[in-house]
């Protein structure tokens, strides 16, 4: 039907186009090298204000800096942090990836859903609200108080620990659910006829193949938390994000450029770790998915049951449980003028962040794609960059932006335009990673069968290719998506004139001290989150 | 004149019952009050708008309080029914500590140039949209004012303005903390105000005319009445770890940016080691809370006998809990005594100046002024405008001498907090 006369018209330029992108044995060309490596350059491209700034420093003054107790323990504190959120995300996200996807658990559907959640849930929210419940004189401090159970001090270290691995694990969760679903159990089946236990096999045949998974969720986690300010803020835990941060309010920028520098060393450092122990080029993802019960809990179900709905309780039930009871109850004793909320600021954060969903997937494809279809170094040194902008504060970002808009670009400062460049920078690692992935995962050899059934190259890819990374797509732009409905220092920075969203509304009423006007606007954007979450989910034949 | 000022409370409470209980019937308003038979004659008439504001102006202030809400400031050129009055009752807040305000006896909106064209503002803070509903007002006065706000962090805008530099879009920077306001003029971003824009402000509150200041916060003392007197709060707050106060127990929020303000001006008053030893001495009398409302509200509840928290946050309290045994103490001269203000700056690369200049006089007026007196409880810092509460006027309060954007250098009190384990 398509062979038709008409149609080798149009189908000459995509043969061309196809020839354009990929050499006879599947290698991508030196055009999407190109267009990859610019998309990576304009991304990197605010490193470069850093470099500038940090420039004004003397050198006697950047070594006593870099090398002062205050920095060297700022260090320690973060990669503290990143070391025990990650493992603890991975301690809990992988356990709860199997039960969802390989167990008869009941309910199996609600608990994907609800352990995912946490994610939509914007940190500085959380940490607010595990404060108002656990801090002194908090809600449940106060209930728990007469049962003789004292809480132990939410600030410091373990709070911010705790509140960061609450509502990041669900990165690990998600890219190792991602990983089982399109692992085949028939592996798993076999090595149990050959009387092997579910827990040697898990060992030796699951976890190898869903390694890179957790890795890649890792690996978010890890620089999430790196570049989190709100929950270092509100737990009073000294971190680079916190540092910065004290620099920036007494207007010491270039030290401040300084130490974000330093942070992108670490950066760097959980990079190449990363690269070193991650994604071996597990070939076969997309063959197909599987949810098929592996594991029959039997007993096991109720302490199952139990960890889940900790899990909930502790990272869903108390924010929205808090933010409920804000909403409910009247605030202090006076009133605020000017601050009434618009359900437009809900329809402005979801159009602002379905445009950076696209755009930044959209910049991720070429990305993704030649990283994912060439084994060079060229590919890994493309890919790897755009991970630096997602361990940036948001905040040097911003400045860094507003530099650049100002000087070259005045015609997009403060226009949405530069506020969407911003959320692609910070962002499009999750889009390169879930795309990354399921371009690795078509098997070249379905491609090369489909051309020998006679397919042309355009009919192959459309018929094999884009269906194949079509969920990595989809995945990659929901989370840019529901991580762009909560990005606020940036936002805040680079918001065009009169444009209001959630977060800039939350931003406003916290900063008065209104919290009980925060509840509303916070419920709205679990709410809009959510919606994107469900997508993710769904994507992966939930 | 006594019975004059009488009528006029009484109007005025009138009003603001009307404003709460149907805020968007506004236009209604004029007719309601009418009725309730507030207006006197003479403003009516055929004069244009411009010359009513005038003549308004010439009245005096018991006499236009007395006309809240009837004959407004009409927006000049329009003069027509249609257009949006606005009275001085609207710039008042309400409230039981409200209700009974003297007249004001400062310059007026009608004593200044029209605000005519588009001004872009840039808002560091903002006391939680109080500013935004201010720039309203004046909105409403004038027909054809637009302010397009730009809001976020003191620090942040500042950085923000500092970083953009002479390619700044903004006209004006307007900033709850003078400290930012300073990095500003510092980098010389800012136009020099004129000298009529600010001469009913006291001079410490416009260094060099860069900046000036449109409302104050002063740190205050707090106490419970029922559990204190008064004379039981010391003079100077470094004799506080052995007094009466320190026995009933004292509330403070180290981690708000007012405490730790108030720790930095100590550090550059007294130095290091006399603020450690101070922090160190507190200690075992203090109770920690998350915020100087929570603070001011044990206070009150006398979980503590006093506290350390901005004087705006006990009115608050007593605002929503009138038989509160809380009162308000300041100590003299020192860290304790601490003012810091917000204010407004021109912005040198603006290319529209003039109206710049113009909004900064229009957040010195009298209208404004009682604004952010009644609104939000702030220190108004232009001469004839007093504070609500029954609290000393600024110029009474006897702050410490001190450099306030120097205040802007925390790291080191917080270092210093940290050693002492208070943070």
């Amino acid at each position: 039907m398509a062979g038709s006369g008409a149609d080798s018209g149009v189908r000459r330029p995509f043969e061309r186009l196809r020839r354009l992108s990929t050499t006879a044995d599947g290698e991508p060309t030196a055009a999407v090298a190109l267009l990859a490596a610019a998309v990576s350059a304009a991304v990197l491209s605010p490193v470069a204000w850093l470099l500038l700034r940090a420039a004004e420093v003397g050198v006697s003054d950047a070594v006593r800096l870099l090398v002062s107790g205050n920095t060297l323990s700022v260090l320690t504190n973060s990669v503290a942090l990143v070391a025990v959120v990650t493992t603890a995300s991975v301690v809990l996200g992988v356990p709860l990836a199997v039960l969802t996807v390989q167990t008869d658990l009941p309910f199996r559907r609600f608990w994907t859903v609800a352990v995912a959640l946490p994610l939509v849930v914007p940190s500085y929210v959380g940490a607010f609200a595990f404060v108002s419940a656990f801090g002194p004189r908090g809600v449940l401090a106060g209930v728990l108080a007469p049962l003789g159970v004292e809480i132990p001090t939410i600030y410091g270290f373990g709070g911010a620990a705790l509140v960061l691995t609450a509502f990041v694990y669900p990165y690990v969760f998600l890219t190792t659910r991602a990983s089982l679903l399109s692992f085949d159990t028939a592996q798993l089946e076999a090595a149990r006829t050959l009387d092997t236990g579910y827990r040697t096999a898990f060992r030796r045949i699951v976890l190898p193949q869903i390694a890179p998974g957790v890795t890649a969720g890792a690996l978010l986690v890890a620089l999430y938390t790196l570049s989190d300010f709100g929950t270092p803020a509100i737990m009073h835990f000294d971190t680079f994000t916190r540092a910065i941060f004290l620099e920036l309010n007494t207007f010491a920028r270039s030290h401040a450029t300084l130490l974000s520098l330093q942070l992108l060393g670490v950066t760097a450092v959980i990079l190449a770790l990363e690269s070193r122990i991650g994604p071996g080029e597990a070939d076969g993802y997309g063959s197909r998915t599987s949810t098929d019960t592996v594991v029959e809990l039997g007993w096991w179900t109720v302490p199952a049951l139990c960890l889940l709905a900790a899990v909930v309780i502790v990272t869903l039930g108390v924010p929205v449980g808090i933010l409920g009871l804000w909403l409910v109850r009247s605030g202090p004793g006076y009133a605020a003028g000017g601050l009434a909320f618009e359900w437009t600021f809900g329809l402005n954060s979801a159009a602002v962040a379905a445009a950076a969903a696209l755009v930044t997937t959209l910049a991720a494809v070429p990305v993704a794609y030649y990283s994912g279809r060439t084994d060079s170094r060229l590919g890994w040194l493309i890919e790897r960059p755009t991970y630096v902008g997602y361990a940036m504060p948001g905040v040097v970002l911003g400045l860094a932006l507003v530099f650049f808009g100002t000087k070259y670009a005045p015609g997009f400062y403060q226009t949405l335009p530069l506020l969407i460049f911003a959320y692609v920078v910070r962002f499009i690692p999750q889009a390169v990673g879930s795309t990354r992935s399921s371009v690795m995962g078509v098997d070249r050899a379905l491609v090369g069968a489909a051309r020998t059934l006679g397919e042309t190259p355009r009919r192959a890819f459309r018929r094999v290719t884009l269906p194949l990374i079509a969920p990595g797509l989809v995945a990659g732009a929901a989370l840019v998506f529901l991580t762009t409905m909560k990005e606020l220092p940036a936002t805040l920075l680079l918001q065009p004139a009169g444009f209001t969203t959630l977060v800039t509304y939350i931003w406003r009423v916290q900063e008065a001290g209104y919290y009980g006007r925060a509840a509303l606007p916070a419920l709205v954007l679990v709410a809009i989150s959510s919606v994107s979450m469900l997508v993710i989910l769904r994507g992966e034949n939930t | 004149m006594t019975h004059d000022t009488d009528d006029t409370t009484e109007t005025d409470r009138t009003a603001d019952t009307t404003e709460t209980t149907a805020t968007d019937q506004r236009r209604e308003r004029p007719q309601m009050l009418n009725r309730l038979g507030a207006p006197k004659s003479g403003v009516n008439g055929d004069e244009s708008s411009r010359g009513r504001r005038r003549f308004l102006a010439a009245v005096g202030s018991a006499a236009t309080a007395g006309l809240a809400g009837c004959a407004g400031l009409q927006s000049d050129g329009s003069g027509g029914a249609d257009a949006g009055q606005v009275a001085f009752s609207d710039f008042r807040g309400s409230g039981r500590l409200v209700e009974s305000r003297p007249e004001i006896d400062a310059p007026r909106i009608a004593d200044l140039p029209d605000l005519s064209g588009e001004l872009t503002l840039y808002l560091g803070g903002g006391e939680g949209g109080l500013y935004r509903e201010l720039v309203a007002l004046f909105e409403r006065v004038y027909d054809d004012f637009t302010a397009v706000p730009n809001a976020g962090g003191t620090a942040e805008q500042a950085n923000k303005l500092v970083t953009e530099g002479e390619e700044t879009p903004a006209d004006v920077f307007w900033s709850v903390d003078a400290g930012s306001l300073s990095v500003v003029a510092e980098e010389g971003l800012t136009a020099q105000l004129a000298s009529e824009t600010v001469e009913n402000v006291p001079s410490t509150f416009h260094p060099d005319r860069q900046w000036v200041a449109n409302a104050g916060r002063a740190r205050a003392i707090p106490y419970n009445t029922d559990q204190l007197s008064a004379a039981d709060v010391p003079d100077s707050v470094m004799a506080f770890p052995d007094s009466p106060l320190a026995d009933g127990g004292i509330g403070w929020a180290p981690t708000y940016g007012a405490f730790q303000a108030f720790v930095t001006a100590m550090r550059l008053t007294e130095g290091e080691s006399a603020t450690r030893d101070w922090l160190a001495a507190m200690q075992p009398s203090v109770t920690e809370y998350p915020d100087e409302f929570l603070t001011s509200n044990a206070v009150a509840d006398g979980e503590v006998a006093g506290g350390f928290a901005n004087h705006y946050y006990a009115l608050r309290v007593r605002d929503a809990r009138p038989d509160a045994p809380l009162e308000l103490a300041f100590t003299s001269g020192d860290a304790g005594a601490l003012i810091n203000v917000a204010g407004a700056a021109v912005l040198g690369p603006s290319d529209n100046a003039e109206l710049a200049e113009n909004f900064v006089a229009h957040l010195l007026s009298a209208e404004a002024q009682e604004f952010f007196a009644t609104r939000s409880f702030g220190y108004p810092t232009v001469e004839g405008v007093p504070p609500v509460g029954g609290l000393p006027t600024i110029d009474e309060l006897e702050p410490p001498e001190l450099d306030l954007s120097k205040l802007s250098n925390l790291e080191p009190t917080l270092r210093l907090m940290r050693e002492v384990g208070v943070l």
